[in-house]
């Protein structure tokens, strides 16, 4: 990715974190056999280190570009802006979340789920539930990497202040909060208070650095490293390894028993395991090696609906969470058949990629309209600027 | 990736017909084991009876539903059906709503009381919708189990159910990650209910979707208790020789 420059646009990144976009929302339908074939599967990281790596070096790339063209303040600005965005849409979300909840609860009374009705206790008081989602300590499954960036956005500027100016500093100080958290075992709390965050933004800070570090000239100067034939090497090995391990954990039976010393799964998603970490990066490395900045099939008609969708991420990716809410719906309500998972899984792709669609031809027709767009559409999730 | 999963998804297609309505029949590698349940074995051949102890964080049903009989009563019957000359005590001790940091309080209190040779431990639900940390939640399985060994017991692990309107709630599969992890390391059988009830759900066989109770649930336990009573006598190798 280090061939990025600032005239031109790095489709790679767009189309990496459209799939991601389309993972995330696969995952997201509960008992989806169409999951199947989201990278969580063949391997231990999943769409979620994409995307927060994609999203850090959106970030860096482009608020950096703003910090040191129009100085510090505005782009301090333009991060809280983003950040403050990103807070509305959560919040869009649980709205969502809450209202399907209160339904199924107000006509739930099957002593099959007695045991399940537990989840409701949370919402016998609505005021305090309520506040604690406001202030980010109430959070719902699968919304939950929302609040992550919020986070990682606000506390981003002076990250980035000092990142522009000794970025490998930067760099070594995020691998060591990432320890120090680690042995200290540092999260942050949620109601009722007996538990914390599923993505600790304490350890998950790291791929977010990492993510910036790249963009800021990073990658550029560890190329020759990252295309030396014992690091390839290693890479496929690793990857080649993980796969077998982690199919494995989805046929147990099939597979029958490891060796002890070969039981690291499950990994910590919470914390973001070093296992994980590393996956991802052997991932990013054959993937910059081997998809060039300007790949043929980048500009290709079947690669353009990624395309459009990580062009539009904040917006898809809220998509496709009450995407996943109404695909759960319908699975419960008319059908849970395997052709309806299916089905409901292509419906849900197809309308996102509309919904980008549209997104895109608004903002050509502004355009060309002669005025200039609106600053809050014209960014992607982390103000990607589409010019 | 498409190579690899178009044939996969064919296999999984063909693998899951549509079953007859009120059959609790799932694909063997739902419920395959490679885990033995020597204290079982031993307790059955040789003593002749058979102490089961049913561990789980349910709470009791109230109203018109505290009549329905629930899968340790069907595990119960089914075992004294097949394992004739055996004693079968299947003993239902609820928690409800502890955690397992809570529970694992009081496993010597549940061997000393009832001195079981098998503990079926149903957990994972309560922790699931807490949020609790998955790791600390592998950890804190993975001590308990091996207090039940080091008591005597048997060990068979028990998950989540899959409960459809529910399941877009709160997120089970870490936690059954975790028990799996504890299953193999431990050398002990995982009974996954949540894929053989999504397996029931899936070909029709039962609808659990319901939002009122309709009769569905003794059906649903009674097949549970079928499979349960299945993989205990496999896993302890009675078949055969106790089984009629």
């Amino acid at each position: 990715m280090h061939q990025v420059s600032p005239a031109g646009r790095d489709l790679r990144l767009d189309f990496f974190r459209g799939l991601s976009l389309w993972f995330i929302f696969l995952d997201h339908v509960p008992s989806n056999i169409v999951s199947w074939f989201t990278v969580r599967n063949y391997g231990f990281c999943d769409a979620s280190e994409v995307f927060v790596f994609i999203s850090g070096y959106t970030a860096a790339f482009v608020y950096g570009r703003v910090m040191k063209e129009r100085g510090f303040v505005i782009g301090a600005a333009r991060i809280l802006k983003r950040a403050w965005q990103i807070y509305v849409a959560f919040v869009f979300l649980l709205v969502f979340y809450f209202a399907e909840i209160a339904y199924v609860s107000s006509h739930f009374s099957n002593p099959l789920y007695t045991e399940e009705f537990g989840i409701f206790d949370f919402f016998q008081k609505p005021d305090v539930v309520l506040i604690e989602a406001l202030m980010l300590r109430f959070l719902p499954a699968n919304v939950d990497v929302l609040p992550l960036y919020i986070v990682l956005m606000t506390f981003f500027p002076p990250v980035l202040w000092l990142m522009l100016r000794k970025p490998d500093f930067v760099l070594l100080g995020s691998i060591a909060f990432y320890f120090v958290a680690k042995v200290f075992d540092w999260n942050l709390v949620l109601y009722p208070y007996d538990h914390s965050w599923f993505f600790n933004p304490f350890a998950w800070q790291l791929l977010f650095v990492i993510g910036g570090w790249c963009a800021l000239g990073g990658a550029r100067r560890i190329s020759p490293l990252i295309n030396s034939r014992p690091v390839l090497a290693l890479c496929v090995l690793y990857l080649a390894l993980a796969a077998p391990l982690q199919l494995s954990w989805l046929f147990p039976g099939i597979t029958g028993r490891l060796p002890g010393w070969l039981m690291i799964l499950p990994l910590d998603k919470t914390g973001l395991s070093g296992w994980r970490l590393f996956h991802f990066l052997a991932i990013a490395i054959l993937v910059i090696r081997f998809v060039p900045f300007d790949a043929k099939f980048l500009r290709s008609n079947w690669a353009r609906p990624l395309i459009l969708c990580g062009q539009h991420s904040l917006e898809i990716f809220c998509l496709g969470v009450f995407l996943s809410f109404s695909a759960h719906f319908v699975l419960t309500e008319v059908s849970s058949l395997i052709a309806m998972q299916i089905f409901v899984s292509f419906v849900g792709i197809a309308v996102m990629v509309t919904a980008a669609a549209l997104m895109a031809w608004y903002k050509d027709v502004e355009r060309r309209g002669g005025k200039p767009p609106p600053s809050a559409t014209q960014e992607g999730f982390e103000g990607v600027t589409a010019s | 990736m498409r190579t690899f999963s178009v044939p996969l998804l064919l296999v999984l297609l063909a693998a899951s017909p549509y079953a007859a309505a009120d059959d609790c029949d799932v694909p063997d590698n739902l419920v395959e084991t490679f885990a033995r349940l020597p204290h079982v074995d031993l307790s059955a051949k040789h003593d002749h009876k058979l102490e089961i102890l049913v561990l789980s964080a349910a709470p009791k049903l109230s109203g018109e539903a505290s009549t329905l009989k629930s899968y340790p009563y069907y595990l119960e019957s089914e075992l004294r059906e097949r394992l004739k000359g055996v004693d079968v005590h299947v003993f239902a001790q609820s928690e409800p709503r502890k955690t397992i940091v809570e529970v694992a309080k009081d496993l010597p209190r549940f061997l000393s009381e009832r001195q079981p040779v098998l503990v079926i431990w149903q957990t994972g639900t309560v922790e699931a919708m807490r949020g609790i940390d998955p790791d600390g939640y592998g950890r804190a399985l993975d001590a308990g189990v091996a207090a039940l060994q080091r008591g005597g017991a048997d060990v068979i692990l028990v998950n989540q159910q899959f409960s459809p309107r529910t399941d877009f709630m709160f997120d089970g599969a870490p936690y059954t990650e975790n028990m799996r992890w504890v299953s193999q390391t431990r050398d002990i059988p995982l009974f996954n209910r949540y894929e053989v009830m999504k397996y029931w759900g899936e070909t029709g066989a039962f609808d659990l979707t319901a939002l009122k109770n309709d009769g569905t649930y003794e059906k649903v336990h009674r097949c549970i208790g079928r499979l349960i009573a299945d993989l205990v006598i496999r896993a302890a190798s009675l078949s055969g020789t106790v089984e009629r």
